[in-house]
């Protein structure tokens, strides 16, 4: 058995119902949680909620860093709870919602702002839903796709929508309209799919205003994500895209 | 219903992985004094007098210091994009995608390359027969 250790962890906590005209804050509230060298920052907030105040509000599912609802900001640095471990902050760690997202309750951000920016690239393989519009049945026939085919955007598929990439990023703190990291790498996830036909539609909102030019390479996006998407590098492959693209409308001259 | 934390002009100050990222892109302002200096340079070519006064200019400790400076911020700026660079055009051959690493060191060779060529150019005599 290893041996038991306390440590203080500060929650930032936010209860709508306590608002008054004057006051309409997050505040702190300090608990002092026992752990060991397996627990984790989601054990501690499990602890917590069980044993010491029951009216902390959290979201979390999986346990496995899978689900991607367990997003917070540990110490500053965006992290999953289930990934990160209290043995890492033996000084005491400081646990807040998610940065850059409404906070609704406690650590519980409105996830919304991201997941209309995901829809907005369309992440699926679009000639299957042209093909359900058109009644053709192609899309019950298998797809095949070589492993060269494979490797071009398997990367970028690692994604579980977890928003921490959106924690980091400063231009979407400063412009919530950005589509921003994670999903402006799906977006070129399906552009690299030997199976897709949508990338003339994502085209248009990556050459947007809110599109790959936002982004300034902060680089800090990709230091986060628990899956090793490299959201930054598919944004700037993105760019290149977007300027292809861009060249291609003006000798065209529909720009 | 809702509590939306405002984004503080100190953002950049918050975090290590910021201040980082202001370093690099701070290192544009004494990029851009050198490059004043340059011009300044090319512009006293019109006459003697004029080149004279810029090489007493250049030669004082503080314009030394800030291109000195400029030097320090141009290979830190070098670095982090030469490290970049293979994230955003990887070159991929097949199903491999040529290391990363190795896309860095050929970077570093090509600066080499530029600087030996430079050296050669102001050391061999090829200008002044050219003259
Ligand atoms: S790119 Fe990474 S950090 Fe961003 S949502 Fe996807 S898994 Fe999370
Ligand atoms: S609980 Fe599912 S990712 Fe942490």
């Amino acid at each position: 058995m290893s041996e038991q250790r306390f440590v203080q962890v500060e929650v930032v906590r936010y209860l709508p119902e306590n608002k008054t005209p004057e006051k309409d804050e997050p505040f702190s509230q300090f608990f002092e949680v026992p752990y060991t060298e397996s627990t984790s920052i989601l054990d501690a907030l499990q602890y917590i909620k069980e044993e010491l105040d029951s009216s902390l509000s959290f979201r979390w599912s999986c346990r496995m860093a899978i689900c991607g609802s367990c997003g917070f900001m540990v110490n500053g640095t965006p992290k999953l709870g289930c990934k990160d471990f209290l043995r890492n902050y033996p000084n005491g760690v400081r646990i807040a919602p998610l940065a850059h997202f409404t906070v609704e309750r406690d650590l519980m951000v409105n996830m919304e702002e991201f997941l209309v920016h995901l829809e907005a690239v369309q992440p699926f393989l679009v000639e299957e839903q042209q093909a359900k519009a058109q009644g053709v049945q192609k899309y019950t026939e298998t797809y095949q796709q070589t492993p060269a085919q494979l490797a071009k955007y398997k990367q970028f598929s690692n994604c579980i929508n977890c928003g921490l990439c959106y924690a980091a990023c400063p231009q979407f703190g400063l412009n919530p309209e950005f589509i921003g990291p994670g999903a402006l790498a799906l977006a070129h996830r399906y552009n690299l799919d030997s199976r897709d036909h949508g990338k003339a539609q994502r085209m248009k909102v990556l050459n947007g205003h809110n599109g790959v030019w936002s982004c300034t390479f902060v680089g800090f996006c990709s230091d986060v994500c628990p899956k090793k998407v490299d959201p930054a590098a598919a944004v700037n492959q993105g760019k290149v895209e977007s300027a292809k693209s861009m060249l291609i409308q003006m000798f065209k001259g529909n720009s | 219903m809702a509590y939306k934390a405002p984004m503080k002009r100190s953002w950049w100050l918050q975090h290590a992985a910021f201040r980082r990222y202001m370093l690099r892109e701070a290192t544009v302002l004494p990029l851009v004094f050198a490059l004043c200096c340059l011009l300044a340079g090319l512009w006293s070519l019109q006459t003697s007098a004029q080149f004279h006064a810029w090489q007493q200019f250049m030669a004082q400790p503080w314009v030394v210091a800030f291109n000195l400076l400029a030097l320090v911020g141009a290979l830190y700026h070098a670095l982090t994009f030469f490290q970049l660079f293979p994230r955003v055009m990887p070159i991929r051959l097949g199903e491999k995608q040529v290391p990363a690493a190795l896309m860095v060191v050929a970077q570093w060779l090509g600066v080499v390359a530029v600087l030996l060529a430079m050296l050669w150019l102001a050391t061999s005599g090829v200008l002044g027969a050219w003259q």
